[in-house]
């Protein structure tokens, strides 16, 4: 369904798209500025590049969001299904919890962790994305929510099941690829939740890239306005790829025996 | 094709509640190997939970399930071994038609090659050979309901379930598919176990048919002895029309019935034990004759209803007002026009009587 745009659209958009453009491209040219101003150059992005720990703390958040994304992969997605094939009675109350990150601040969840976890996880960096798992459950749980409620889930498991499925089988190769546009959306919030975390990660005293952008950019106001053009756009990167790898998957799927 | 699988279906003393709902209850059914039986019901007398339990889909139910002689309690759903197809449309959205009818090879870890030429056997067994690449939305609803068909036998079920197939489909789509259902299973020999609301289609298709009311089985026999000799008054008024006629009990064996004797059937219920009642008489079975006003027979003709090779005529008896319907050969009813007076006969070898 196209619709035609009235010139009163256009304007609209124009001023939205203004809103964010304008700042941005004043932010690019504030980042080329160099010489005190005097010249342009990618002499600051080269800077944030040569900074001690860049690549470290970027692999670091990047591992971070994987696993993130994988925990709520495997333990959110099988426990929604389950929960919209009768586990009704725990509906309720599982919605709720997962609406208590939204009212109760990460700081004191951060206070509970350092008692809480155990041990072999506590001095890991990896304690971190159990909670963001936590943190990103009142998203993930509504996008998935939202996806499973718009197919005839029961029918096509029941189909399933009588055709011999096991459940496991059944969720990857029936209600997974049939969410598969919720399962991302899941993931996508999960990964960019990770990715930009700052007040659990100073709190718990890791440092993430976040972090190290926060720290490294104090007194050095052109490269820290630098790093956040290099974020964004990384960030775009990020997205656009995990955009276009499941499609290309499934086709090379469909071409190949979807075993 | 060829399939080898022949298997008995035992049901015994199944009973299953939702809360305080009874939805089934002492449902015991016999099927033979090959044998395709349709349950018949109104919608929510349990047929669905019928077959769900079967199914083991449902196994929170009393009594037991035998398949082959083996009680299958303790088997899941997925090691049943059954082909279901399903009344609401089924199909995986994201897979291709041929996918689809291949699923179930595919999770038994059937080869590739193996299981897509099963899959297109399938298809062409109901006449879709050409749609296999297709998506199920670019189905219309009779085939997504024939691919759903192949899916079920792909698998050479034990046992197959079909809960009301037919009943999303318009009708003239509904009876083709019907009789092609009846090809395919007679062709492929699969015990099954059909579920329908719908009277015709369950004649039409089924080597018995069982009449399920609230959660019990009433009778469960050929269609013709169904609709001849139903096991009781239940069975009676739920298959096919049905007149009600006020009835005298004259001996043990015999009713007076406007003032003609008639034979009386004792049906489940046992032998009346009141003096009147009202006897069971289906509209073919009374006839008409010309008749001058007087007599207990006596009624007028009110309206004709022609449904083509048959005519339906309304009499109201002139007696007790009641109103009757009469099916006749169209020919034959345009002896007796909206208004004539008539003689109303009965011709049944003998008849229910419901006290
Ligand atoms: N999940 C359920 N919860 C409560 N009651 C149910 C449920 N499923 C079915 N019932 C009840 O059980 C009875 C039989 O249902 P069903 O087997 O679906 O009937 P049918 O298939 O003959 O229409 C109905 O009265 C229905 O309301
Ligand atoms: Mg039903």
């Amino acid at each position: 369904m196209k619709r035609k745009l009235t010139p009163a659209n256009y304007l609209a958009l124009l001023a939205a798209t203004s809103f964010f453009v304008f700042p941005l491209i004043a932010a690019f040219e504030f980042s080329l500025r160099v010489n005190l101003g005097k010249s342009h150059g990618f002499d600051n992005f080269r800077w944030v590049f040569q900074q001690e720990g860049f690549k470290t703390n970027l692999g670091v958040s990047f591992r971070l969001a994987l696993l993130t994304a994988v925990a709520v992969l495997v333990l959110m997605v099988p426990t929604v299904v389950y929960l919209h094939l009768g586990g009704g009675r725990w509906k309720r109350m599982i919605e709720f919890i997962c609406l208590v990150p939204l009212v109760v601040p990460v700081i004191s969840f951060a206070l509970g962790v350092g008692t809480a976890f155990p041990v072999f996880l506590q001095s890991t960096v990896y304690e971190l994305s159990f909670l963001y798992v936590i943190v990103s459950l009142p998203y993930t749980y509504r996008a998935l929510d939202v996806g499973l409620s718009s197919i005839p889930l029961l029918t096509l498991v029941e189909a399933s099941r009588a055709s011999g499925a096991s459940m496991r089988q059944t969720l990857l190769f029936v209600i997974v690829p049939t969410i598969r546009s919720a399962v991302n959306g899941a993931v996508f919030l999960a990964i960019a939740l990770s990715l930009g975390e700052f007040t659990l990660a100073v709190l718990l005293h890791w440092d993430t890239f976040p972090t190290w952008i926060a720290n490294i950019s104090q007194g050095h106001i052109l490269n820290a306005i630098a790093l956040s053009v290099l974020s964004l756009v990384g960030a775009w990167l990020v997205v656009v790829v995990m955009a276009i790898a499941p499609k290309s998957l499934r086709s090379n799927k469909t071409q190949e025996a979807t075993s | 094709m060829t399939e080898q699988n022949r298997v008995s279906v035992q049901l015994q003393g199944l009973r299953k509640v939702y809360g305080d709902a009874v939805a089934l209850e002492n449902f015991s059914l016999d099927i033979a190997p090959g044998e395709l039986v349709a349950l018949l019901g109104p919608s929510g007398c349990g047929k669905t939970t019928a077959l769900r339990i079967l199914a083991g889909l449902d196994t929170d139910h009393s009594g037991q399930i035998i398949i082959n002689g083996k009680d299958v309690a303790g088997t899941p759903a997925n090691k049943r071994n059954m082909g279901m197809v399903f009344q609401a449309y089924s199909l995986f959205p994201t897979m291709s038609v041929l996918e689809n009818v291949a699923y179930g090879l595919r999770v038994r870890k059937v080869d590739r090659a193996k299981r897509d030429a099963r899959a297109q056997e399938l298809l062409d067994l109901v006449g879709l050979g050409e749609m296999g690449k297709r998506l199920a939305h670019q189905l219309s609803g009779g085939q997504q309901q024939r691919v759903a068909l192949a899916r079920a036998l792909a698998i050479q079920p034990n046992v197959l379930l079909l809960d009301e197939p037919l009943s999303a489909l318009d009708a003239q789509v509904r009876t083709q598919l019907r009789d092609e259902i009846k090809r395919i299973q007679t062709e492929v020999g699969t015990t099954t176990l059909f579920v329908t609301h719908d009277q015709e289609e369950a004649m039409a298709i089924a080597d018995r048919v069982g009449v399920m009311r609230h959660g019990v089985l009433e009778q469960c026999a050929p269609p013709q002895e169904v609709y001849l000799n139903p096991a009781n008054v239940k069975v009676a008024k739920f298959v096919g029309a049905m007149n009600s006629l006020p009835a005298e009990v004259t001996s043990p064996t015999t009713l007076k019935i406007y003032g003609q004797s008639v034979n009386l059937r004792v049906g489940e219920g046992g032998a009346p034990t009141t003096k009147t009642g009202k006897a069971l008489v289906r509209p073919e079975q009374l006839t008409l004759s010309h008749g001058d006003g007087s007599g207990p027979a006596s009624a007028t003709i009110i309206n004709l209803t022609f449904l083509g090779p048959l005519t339906r005529i309304s009499v109201r008896m002139t007696g007790d007002s009641s109103v009757l319907f009469i099916s006749m050969p169209s020919a034959l009813a345009l002896d007796f026009p909206t208004g004539s007076t008539v003689n109303v006969e009965i011709r049944a070898t003998s008849v229910l009587l419901d006290f």
